[in-house]
């Protein structure tokens, strides 16, 4: 598993570039900021503002310079050690059996309908590659609610029928869904890892392309020291106007910053969690996670596994990539500004726990880097948050000291000397290591025209990129706020309160919006009428942040509007190679959606409640018997309770059980036999349900 | 029929005959008469069932006994077991139009439609091939081994 020396020169040579560029550039904007400090000493609040402004500065330059490298990448060609463009560390050996690999949608409560519209629109595109028998596909559910429960053993049939897909597509339902996701995988591994020697995890929206899928086999195959390979997930399908702007920024400005990704993490890259393949072998061997000792946030289960997993292989000596020029794959995103919170706030305390996990014994340095990269797209916002309340007193302090022009016996006056240049450039710096890759990733358009018009059109890009522009500087402090709610709220072990949850597209509503901004738009007016009152030449400076926050209610509100997001589609604004010229593999996804066709008859009726249904429906419920695990009959005190539980749905209705309530009842196959024995043996006029 | 339907209408009476023809035309029996054949056929049964439950709902769940009974012997499952559990859901869903044509056939004479049957029986999930996940160490700088 060991590399050319050469290679190994040249990966070291790209991260010795790398890190001295980006501490270059943190030194000489620190120097410049120190230059307008020293003069008259360092007070207490201006070596905070220092020490915030390094962190985040530094911050800003790892991502710009990836940006950079990206840039540089895709300008002159491809990267000559991407993983795809290696030559192979072994040549295939012809009369060896092929490799079988499982493609893995771990599902918990998801929309039933898009995900086996996902996965039929992937195994059909795996079918016309000709490798589809190497291929098998599992459904591995966490599903906690019965109704969804059911639906998802429906749709598996159905896509099995329609696809004559038995012994190749299989399903099943963890009793426990302990650990989660990780917990999932791992049960995937340990019972059925040893009939495949490579894995695919996906996530419910992910969509791939089964050129890809091949081809991911195909590069773990002619590199056996790699242990897991990362494709970027390209976001698409959504409408909405918010979606639509990100769509279109992670497409433009994302192929960039992965190129950069992959230019200096080389073989020791990330793991993203989903849309990878990893082999399946050092996966059993190395990345069995623990529990880890202590209390929540830090403590307990570890939630976001993917990082550790990925540290885990290197650690043990695997190589992990980013293959940042494979395409065809993709997945799907929030629809609406609160619900990217939402998803923020669950990863966040995965995020955050991995601040412990950066210390722990026998890492790479570039997994340390990696963890504390995680923490940091979290950490960056409390933190910008507090270096924007300390440059406002900062400003404030500074207004209320008179201005002394003669000192001591000195006759002639000494005029304050103006910092405006420095701070000005300080500021001109830090903007331009926010802005200028976009400004790189509109440039690169200039290179290919095919990829010019897919984006709109040179003046259709041009546009959207300005659009976006201030479409980020206007969420960007809502985000702020948002993420540093849920910083504190986690380390202060407290839950974050939520309107209740939508599925799907949907737009945000007037309350919903008050509800989750007017904190935002309050806390903007006070701060705007503060530093207007005590400090007014900080307000101008301030109104970015300001409109931000004043504006949150409205701009989520309209941003979630799908009509929006069509609107600047037929004016070529915001547009993606993937919705100028939609991929095979997305058409099928889109028409499997608007057609729906099922070839079981009972998934064709819309039932109030599959819960219901599989108590009745001699068929849904005979299905759902045969899918439970075996195991012991249940012991007396269970019975008992079961029993009451039987008296309560008789008595009371269905309506009466929680969704947990109604699990048990259907996870028992004896009660569940019962029930539906029950039901039929009443005359219709007494039908319990 | 008739004198057999009052016979055994007596101890269960008109009603349950009645639930018990609904259910097996639930299960896809289209001809009613057969329905209520297969019914008192099921009565039958049922004083070897336990004497547990109300006798409504012991005759539902000796109906589905019945039917499984014909599905083993027609498939040569044994039972009980969970591919007998998965057969009856395969026929439930309608792959085999008119079932019992073919499951009460003489042997040999429905051999498409018992394929039929066969190839439709689910298979959730693979033969396992288990493998160990040890949990790994994961221990701070600081602490000493």
């Amino acid at each position: 598993m060991t590399q050319p020396p050469s290679s190994i020169m040249g990966h070291t040579l790209r991260r010795v570039i790398f890190f001295v560029l980006v501490t270059l550039t943190t030194l000489i904007a620190l120097g410049l900021l120190v230059s307008v400090f020293q003069p008259d000493g360092f007070s207490p609040m201006e070596l905070l503002l220092l020490l915030l402004y390094t962190i985040l500065f530094a911050w800003i330059c790892i991502s710009f310079w990836t940006a950079f490298m990206g840039f540089w990448v895709l300008l002159f060609g491809r990267d000559r050690w991407a993983i795809s463009r290696q030559s192979p560390d072994t040549s295939p050996d012809p009369m060896a059996a092929p490799p079988r690999t499982a493609i893995l949608m771990p599902i918990y409560n998801e929309d039933s309908e898009r995900v086996f519209a996902g996965l039929r629109a992937i195994h059909r595109s795996l079918a016309t590659t000709g490798q589809l028998d190497r291929f098998d596909f599992f459904i591995l559910s966490d599903t906690r609610d019965p109704d969804v429960w059911v639906e998802e053993e429906l749709r598996w049939q159905d896509m099995v029928r329609a696809l004559d897909g038995k012994g190749r597509i299989f399903y099943r339902n963890r009793p426990e869904n302990t650990s989660r996701k990780s917990g999932n995988l791992e049960d995937f591994c340990t019972r059925w890892g040893g009939r495949y020697r490579y894995m695919i995890v996906l996530d419910a929206d992910s969509i791939m392309q089964g050129e890809t899928l091949v081809e991911m086999v195909r590069l773990m195959e002619l590199h056996p020291r790699v242990a897991l390979i990362q494709t970027p997930p390209v976001p698409v399908n959504r409408e909405s106007l918010f979606a639509r702007i990100l769509q279109f920024a992670s497409s433009l400005y994302g192929r960039m910053f992965t190129a950069g990704l992959n230019y200096w993490q080389l073989g020791e890259s990330n793991y993203w969690g989903h849309n990878a393949i990893i082999r399946i072998q050092p996966f059993l061997d190395y990345c069995g996670l623990p529990k880890l000792p202590g209390r929540e946030p830090f403590g307990g289960e570890i939630l976001s596994h993917d990082f550790v997993e990925a540290a885990l292989l290197r650690r043990a000596g695997w190589e992990v990539w980013l293959a940042y020029d494979l395409v065809g794959s993709y997945e799907e995103i929030p629809p609406t500004l609160i619900d990217y919170a939402k998803r923020d706030r669950r990863w966040c305390q995965g995020n955050l726990q991995h601040l412990r996990l950066a210390f722990s014994k026998g890492l790479n340095a570039l997994s340390r880097l990696h963890f504390l990269m995680g923490v940091m797209s979290y950490a960056a916002s409390p933190l910008w948050l507090l270096f924007l309340i300390a440059t406002g007193v900062e400003a404030y302090l500074q207004t209320q000291q008179e201005l002394v022009y003669f000192f001591g016996e000195n006759w002639q006056p000494v005029w304050p000397v103006s910092f405006a240049v420095e701070m000005t450039t300080v500021l001109l710096v830090t903007l331009t290591m926010l802005f200028l890759p976009k400004l790189l990733a509109l440039l690169l358009l200039l290179k290919d025209r095919q990829l010019r018009r897919a984006y709109g059109g040179m003046l259709g890009a041009t546009l959207s990129v300005l659009l976006e522009t201030i479409f980020s500087v206007l969420t960007a402090p809502v985000l702020m706020l948002f993420q540093t709610k849920f910083v504190l709220a986690i380390l202060m072990r407290k839950a974050v309160g939520w309107p209740p949850q939508q599925r799907g597209d949907h737009q945000t509503g007037f309350t919903e919006a008050v509800l989750a901004h007017g904190g935002h738009t309050l806390i903007g007016v006070v701060a705007g009428v503060l530093s207007y009152l005590y400090v007014p030449a900080f307000f101008w400076w301030f109104i970015p942040v300001l409109l931000g926050l004043g504006l949150a209610i409205p701009v989520s509100m309209l941003s979630s509007s799908m009509a929006l997001g069509r609107r600047a589609r037929q004016w070529g604004l915001f547009m993606t190679p993937e919705e100028t010229e939609s991929p095979t593999v997305l058409r099928d996804l889109e028409d499997g959606l608007r057609e729906n066709e099922p070839v079981l008859p009972v998934l064709r009726e819309t039932p109030s409640s599959r819960f219901v249904q599989v108590l009745i429906d001699p068929y849904v419920n005979a299905l759902h018997r045969s899918l439970l695990p075996e195991r012991e009959p249940p012991g007396k005190r269970r019975r008992h309770y079961l029993e009451g539980l039987i008296h309560q749905l008789e008595e009371e209705g269905p309506n009466s059980l929680s969704p947990t309530q109604k699990r048990e009842l259907i996870a028992e196959p004896e009660t569940l036999l019962r029930l539906h024995a029950l039901f039929w043996s009443r005359p219709p006029a007494k039908m319990m349900l | 029929m008739n004198t057999l339907r009052s016979s055994l209408a007596t101890p269960f009476g008109p009603p349950l005959l009645e639930r018990l023809q609904a259910y097996w035309m639930a299960l896809g029996v289209s001809d009613p008469n057969l329905a209520l054949a297969l019914s008192e056929q099921t009565l039958r049964r049922l004083p070897d069932f336990p004497e547990e439950g109300e006798i409504a709902a012991r005759a539902i769940i000796a109906a589905g006994e019945l039917l499984d009974d014909w599905l083993a012997a027609a498939l040569g499952l044994p039972r009980p077991s969970p591919a007998l559990t998965a057969a009856r859901a395969a026929l439930l869903s309608g792959i085999v139009p008119e079932w019992p044509a073919a499951l009460f056939a003489p042997p040999g004479a429905a051999g498409i439609a018992l394929e039929r049957l066969r190839a439709a029986i689910a298979e959730p999930t693979p033969a396992p091939s288990p493998g160990s996940m040890p949990a790994q160490r994961i221990e701070p700088l600081w602490k000493r081994s």
